[in-house]
């Protein structure tokens, strides 16, 4: 695997809607920018081989980062494939969607739920969005979150930007009921 | 370090990017670097004023905080004082207000001159600023901090905030790095054959 690049992104929320956020709400991003394992070899129908090579290398490397970078426990979370114009949105797809990445995020931040995504083709500093959720509980409305994240100079046409995201709490001034009153 | 559970009324939200350049061109950098920015989305002190507003005294209230919060992350981002070689800073100032109030923030020894003492720097800093809408991303340019010729610390960070700065708001930014671009060969004052435009004469142009 190779990594071109390792972005880090923290934001801190001090106020929304004109009120203290306290303690502030962090989101915190790690990207590593890698080349596509299957750039310039045409399409190849089975992806086993570079999933096995890759994908549990990529979520060892991001995981840990990522929880350090929030210094704090995380609460929601989820994750991104930014593909190159050369690559297919399967390639990201590929690297991410599969329990050998995810399970280092899982382990390192006690989590179980699924992690949401974000899969996308563009060229480099494209704008992506990653949904977040809460760990262990999808349904909890409060964490239902999204983080903007741009990476200068990435992908290139030949990489992929895979990419973590951490929140250490739900929206800054989350005040919807929860799911379970409309039921 | 300043608390995480200080409130600062104008303050709405701090951003900090960092990155490290594992490869470039294929291969490691003899002298990896790590660069980082770390912005605040503030509120403007002066929207609604005009330019007969003196500046002043909002600059002496806020500034030095500013300088001594964007600093204490870039150092905590960076890896201490020791570790910073290069600095730069900007301002992005939303539409409801002058490029003068950005630089009433960044361009004062409220902001630069203890800027460049948390990051022990002796350079004028370089800087860049521009009046944004929310999302609009600048390029901030570094040099080095004890000695600005220093052609392999020329570098850029590009900084963004995806919701700022809003119309009434100011994205005050400092920057650093660690080391030169990844694979610096363009020389030095000390190198460079002395060029004008009588040596070139008779060149091929």
């Amino acid at each position: 695997m190779n990594v071109r690049k390792i972005v880090t992104v923290v934001e801190e929320i001090r106020s929304e809607g004109g009120r203290p956020v306290s303690p502030p709400a962090k989101v915190a991003i790690v990207a590593a920018v890698i080349d596509n394992p299957w750039a310039g070899q045409g399409f190849v129908e089975d992806l086993g081989p570079g999933i096995d090579e890759n994908a549990s290398d990529l979520g060892a490397l991001i995981a840990p980062l990522v929880i350090e970078a929030l210094e704090e426990e995380p609460e929601a979370y989820g994750k991104a494939a930014i593909v190159g114009l050369d690559g297919e949105i399967e390639h990201g797809s590929a690297l991410i969607h599969t329990l050998k990445f995810g399970d280092h995020f899982r382990k390192a931040a006690n989590a179980t739920t699924l992690l949401p995504a974000v899969e996308k083709r563009g060229p480099a500093g494209v704008l992506f969005d990653i949904p977040l959720k809460h760990i262990t509980d999808a349904t909890i409305r409060s964490h239902h979150q999204t983080v903007e994240v741009r990476i200068p100079d990435a992908p290139h046409p030949g990489e992929i930007v895979v990419a973590l995201a951490a929140a250490s709490q739900g929206r800054p001034q989350q005040r919807l009921a929860a799911l379970s009153t409309e039921q | 370090m300043v608390c995480c559970m200080q409130e600062i009324p104008w303050l709405r939200k701090l951003v900090t990017y960092r990155d490290e350049v594992v490869l470039e061109a294929g291969r490691t950098p003899a002298v990896p670097a790590r660069r980082a920015s770390v912005a605040a989305v503030i509120s403007n002190p002066w929207l609604g004023t005009g330019p007969e507003q003196d500046l002043s005294e909002a600059v002496a209230e806020i500034a030095p905080t500013l300088a001594r919060l964007l600093t204490d992350r870039l150092l905590d981002s960076l890896g201490g004082v020791d570790a910073v070689e290069a600095f730069g800073k900007a301002a992005l100032i939303g539409s409801a207000g002058e490029i003068e109030h950005g630089g009433a923030l960044i361009h004062t020894p409220y902001f630069g001159n203890l800027m460049r003492e948390f990051l022990g720097g002796e350079s004028i800093i370089c800087f860049a600023d521009t009046r944004a809408d929310a999302g609009q991303p600048l390029v901030v340019p570094l040099w080095h901090k004890t000695h600005a010729a220093t052609r392999s610390h020329y570098q850029t960070v590009d900084v963004r905030v995806s919701d700022a700065p809003r119309a009434g708001e100011i994205v005050v930014v400092a920057a650093a790095s660690t080391g030169p671009r990844p694979h610096p060969r363009i020389g030095d004052r000390s190198t460079d054959p002395a060029i004008t435009s009588l040596t070139l004469e008779g060149a091929p142009s």
